[in-house]
């Protein structure tokens, strides 16, 4: 049962974000120094300090090591929610909108992890931070080998082709060439892209996102408030986090049933406008896979029809997909040339594409925003944003 | 007559896996090359990976029940590089195989292919149960069927 309410519609407000960029090596740094710097950055640019903060929300750090570094002296509401990165804005604003706090910092550090990356291993302040333990089994469907087994379903049963996933990471690279913060910014060919070393058949390095060391924060308050601060309130429009009872990677029924239907038709119910009225739009790209699901999901095409679609909005002089000529895709880079930042990064740039502080990248007049977060399983989410 | 074994030494066999109360008598059915899926005594529902009640009715007469083993492959993948694992050193891309088992649509067990080559290995090909040997412990496996697949 899929509901339509939303009292909190425009209430709440992101009233800025910061990051610290990204890099694809093992910066000399922690992931809380990283998480700490995007979070004074965040509250500074906002003209806000520590005693203004009642609310903190974030996985990596823990929610009392950024209250105890920043000496925020008290907050009556916090939460570490699990990744992705909608998650921690559906907790925020819901902390906001129900009154348990009022100015909530949220932050999310991506870290290049030992169990992640073999140079990441190398390091002994990462190993410290946990490895994976035991191996698990090769057969173990969790995480990456379920969104590649989901890769040869999508092939089989639509007859797509690795060139299809590799618009995804082309228009992501493209895209990052624009953007300061990105941690990847070569150019990158299709001949570039089915050259990449493959992983787990049928998807390559290329495919994936790319580990990073860098962090994103945001302030999240009421939009009353966040009209008196000094930047254009990117009011939260509709947010879902969708989930099916088949949510384990092996026994979800098929590509057409996933937690994207469910946040695509909440959203649809909640949201003010849906994709023919978006001005920029943010689909997952954890793997190049989840983007073509979620282009197909949202509407802007049918069913195994993704490839084909970006191949018609392709901008070439671009190289880049810019759907009707207009709306462009992760044009912050995305998870796999920016960095994986599990979301953060697709939030912020909406929120500075948004308040028209997206550099070289500003999309024109740009007023709506949809970001279409995580993967198929228990992930998936999505949120709108507009502004005045 | 099942195999005696104590938890400690299964959980120990199975050092990794997610061995719990809820899934201990599927691991115990391994040493016997038995396929064990949790299906409702009281609506028939078999339901993957095992739950303490079924997802269907609720009833918590919920038992491990040995499956035949057959069924399609439904997703089918080959690992380049992944975990240390005794037997897999990638040099040939390891399968990992989702397989839609006969005893009820949507029923689902993942698991690799041995004995084919992996041109061989594809969607819509049939399977049956195998078992090899992996760090002492039984590990099901498929094998393709004889025959044309679909």
């Amino acid at each position: 049962m899929i509901g339509s309410r939303n009292p909190m519609k425009d209430t709440v407000a992101i009233a800025n974000a910061a990051t610290t960029g990204f890099e694809a090596r093992n910066t000399d740094r922690s992931p809380g120094s990283l998480a700490l710097e995007a979070c004074v950055d965040v509250l500074r640019d906002t003209g806000l300090t520590a005693a203004d903060v009642d609310g903190i929300c974030g996985t990596i750090p823990t929610a009392d090591y950024v209250q105890a570094a920043l000496g925020i002296p008290e907050v009556t509401w916090f939460a570490n929610p699990m990744i992705p990165f909608v998650n921690h804005l559906a907790a925020a604003v819901s902390a906001v909108h129900s009154g348990l706090c009022d100015v909530v910092l949220a932050y999310h550090a991506a870290y290049r992890l030992a169990w992640n990356t073999a140079s990441a291993l190398k390091d002994p302040f990462r190993r410290a931070l946990g490895t994976a333990g035991v191996p698990p089994a090769p057969e173990v469907i969790n995480g990456s080998t379920g969104y590649t087994a989901w890769a040869s379903r999508y092939l089989h049963e639509y007859g797509a082709s690795r060139e299809h996933l590799g618009y995804v990471a082309i228009n992501d690279r493209s895209n990052a060439l624009r953007n300061p913060a990105a941690a990847m910014r070569e150019p990158m060919t299709m001949d570039d892209f089915l050259a990449a070393r493959m992983i787990r058949w049928p998807l390559g390095l290329l495919d994936m996102d790319v580990p990073v060391d860098g962090a994103d924060a945001f302030v999240i308050t009421t939009a009353e408030r966040a009209r008196d601060l000094p930047h254009p309130p990117v009011l939260v429009n509709a947010v879902s986090l969708g989930m099916t009872d088949k949510n384990v990677e092996d026994q979800q029924p098929s590509l057409r049933h996933t937690g994207q239907q469910v946040v695509v038709e909440a959203l649809r119910r909640r949201s003010d406008f849906w994709i023919d009225d978006a001005d920029v739009y943010f689909p997952y790209d954890g793997f190049t896979i989840i983007t073509l699901n979620w282009i197909e999901n949202v509407g802007w095409c049918g069913p195994g029809e993704a490839g084909a679609f970006i191949k018609d909005n392709w901008d070439a002089a671009g190289n880049r997909i810019l759907i009707g000529g207009r709306v462009p895709v992760n044009p912050h880079g995305g998870a796999l040339s920016e960095g994986g930042t599990q979301g953060s990064g697709h939030l912020r740039e909406a929120v500075h594409q948004l308040q028209g502080r997206a550099g070289e990248r500003q999309v024109e007049g740009a007023r709506t925003a949809i970001v279409t977060a995580g993967g198929f399983f228990f992930n998936a989410q999505g949120a709108t944003f507009r502004v005045d | 007559m099942p195999t005696e074994v104590a938890d400690e030494q299964l959980a120990e066999l199975f050092r990794g896996q997610p061995i719990d109360h809820d899934t201990a008598a599927v691991f115990r059915g391994r040493l016997d090359h038995q396929l064990l899926v949790h299906r409702c005594d009281d609506c028939g529902t078999w339901h993957q990976p095992p739950k303490p009640i079924c997802p269907r009715c609720w009833s918590g007469a919920v038992t491990p029940t040995p499956v035949h083993g057959g069924g399609t492959i439904f997703m089918a993948i080959f690992l380049h590089q992944g975990p240390p694992a005794e037997g897999v050193d990638y040099t040939v891309p390891h399968p990992v195989v989702t397989v839609e088992l006969d005893e009820q649509e949507g029923l689902r067990f993942t698991s690799t292919v041995v004995g084919a080559r992996n041109a061989d290995i594809r969607i819509g090909r049939r399977v049956e149960l195998d078992w090899i040997e992996r760090a002492g412990a039984p590990l099901p496996v498929f094998r393709l069927a004889a025959g044309a697949g679909r």
